[in-house]
């Protein structure tokens, strides 16, 4: 497969899977309102003369993206559950390659789609210098999202077939998702707290380091986990 | 004169799930513009051989090689209930690298889906979805068409279509291999007949297009076994 096609490959699957959720929109309207529950009830459930803004945003912001983002990532296979829309897929000369990347493009979008909805809630709660250091706490967003995505999809992906998908693709998920959500928590932390960039940098690091690792192994071992 | 390259070799294929045997020793191969029935019980392995050969699953031991691109007709349609018939379609036509919006148009006028094509798909009947994944299957001019059941939930117009469909196929040179059970429909269609008992191919025959012999000889065959 040329790489032009690999590329119309990509959009076309990605694609799909957006005009579906814009069709269907249980997914994207599930991950908003938990993202709103979840943002309000950390918010409230605090006692602000104990626990200080910049104590708990972080958390609170990490906790937000990861489980309503969850929540998304199982709609990406399910889809193709339905009808095993997947062998009509495996049938056309897209290489696992292209179908991986494909629901990647597709949930980054979906997931972008919930943060950047979830994230005027999370400034509205918490008041923290947020644009003071907007680029650097985006660029964190967007890596560790990338990293997330990536294992999600490959995650999802491998319980789909299972009885209890959505159960089981958290129980799954949350030991990888330890290091990278972690580090975004140190990071945003660092970013909104206004320390210099070098007292964080490592975490940097780290989370590019694991986005570069679970991207290669999620894309390797994606055409094995294709096939039943 | 040398005979033509088989459009499909199966050789020594055989397939396990776990510990259980589902093809044992399938040696089969299909012509340019045959069609071979493949006919036997539930379990006897007709749709395990279907999937083998279109690529979806791995044979345990043995190979497969196909002389072209292949279609697959199964028991689910292999597309999306939220999505029209023509944006099914187009989305297939995409990942198959073709630009051609006119032969989506022409296989929708082809399988008589043409007046529903921007209608969502899970909202047709069966024997619609039917003769949509049929229109799927042959968007990229396959040279060989595998189908599993091709007239499960049509009514008898609508099996005519597709009887008449796998006709001009058959003379375009496509190979086909058609598990069925609807031997009086689609026994006229075929030249051969495979019969599969417990995983095995225990006959490849010529079709003599009637139904009542084929039934007969695989009865013979099962009580061989």
């Amino acid at each position: 497969m040329s790489s032009a096609a690999t590329l119309q490959a990509i959009i076309a699957i990605a694609g799909k899977d957006l005009l579906v959720e814009r069709r269907t929109k249980t997914a994207f309207l599930s991950s908003i309102v938990f993202a709103i529950l979840v943002l309000t009830i950390l918010y409230f459930a605090r006692d602000k003369t104990a626990v200080g803004d910049l104590d708990l945003a972080p958390g609170a912001l990490w906790v937000t993206f990861t489980f309503a983002g969850m929540l998304g990532l199982n709609r990406a296979f399910v889809l193709e559950r339905e009808n095993r829309a997947m062998d009509g897929v495996r049938l056309t000369p897209a290489t696992p390659t292209a179908i991986f990347l494909g629901k990647v493009v597709g949930n980054l979008v979906f997931v972008g789609t919930v943060e950047l909805v979830s994230l005027p809630v999370f400034i509205l709660f918490y008041d923290v210098p947020i644009w003071r250091e907007l680029p650097l706490l985006m660029l964190v967003i967007a890596l560790a999202t990338a990293g997330f995505v990536s294992v999600g999809t490959l995650f999802a992906a491998m319980v789909v077939r299972t009885r209890f998908s959505e159960v089981m693709l958290p129980v799954l998920m949350l030991p990888f998702l330890f290091p990278p959500v972690v580090a975004a928590v140190q990071l945003t932390r660092g970013i909104l707290a206004l320390r210099p960039l070098s007292e964080y940098s490592g975490w940097l690091s780290l989370l590019a380091g694991f986005v570069i690792i679970f991207f290669t192994f999620s894309l390797f071992l994606f055409e094995a986990i294709l096939e039943e | 004169m040398p005979l033509a390259e088989p459009a499909v070799a199966v050789r020594g294929v055989f397939r396990r799930f776990g510990y259980r045997w589902v093809l044992r020793d399938i040696t089969m191969d299909v012509a340019p513009g045959e069609a071979v029935l493949l006919v036997g019980g539930n379990g006897a392995g007709k749709t395990t051989l279907l999937r083998v050969v279109s690529g979806l699953l791995r044979p345990s031991k043995g190979a497969v090689a196909l002389g072209g691109t292949v279609g697959m007709v199964a028991h689910h349609t292999m597309m999306y209930d939220a999505l029209t018939a023509h944006e099914n379609l187009t989305f297939f036509a995409r990942l198959h690298g073709l630009k051609i919006r006119t032969r989506i148009g022409e296989l929708l006028e082809r399988m008589g889906l043409a007046h529903v094509a921007d209608e969502r798909i899970g909202t047709f009947s069966r024997g619609m979805l039917q003769r949509l994944a049929i229109a799927r299957a042959l968007m990229p001019e396959p040279r060989v068409l595998l189908l599993d059941e091709p007239l499960t939930g049509l009514d008898d117009a609508a099996s005519r279509t597709v009887i008449d469909v796998l006709g001009a196929l058959e003379e375009q040179g496509v190979a086909m291999m058609i598990a069925t059970h609807q031997l009086v429909e689609l026994v006229g269609t075929a030249a051969r007949v495979g019969y599969l008992v417990n995983g095995r191919l225990a006959a490849l025959e010529q079709c003599g297009g009637d139904a009542g012999q084929v039934v007969g000889r695989y009865r013979e065959l099962v009580a061989g076994e």
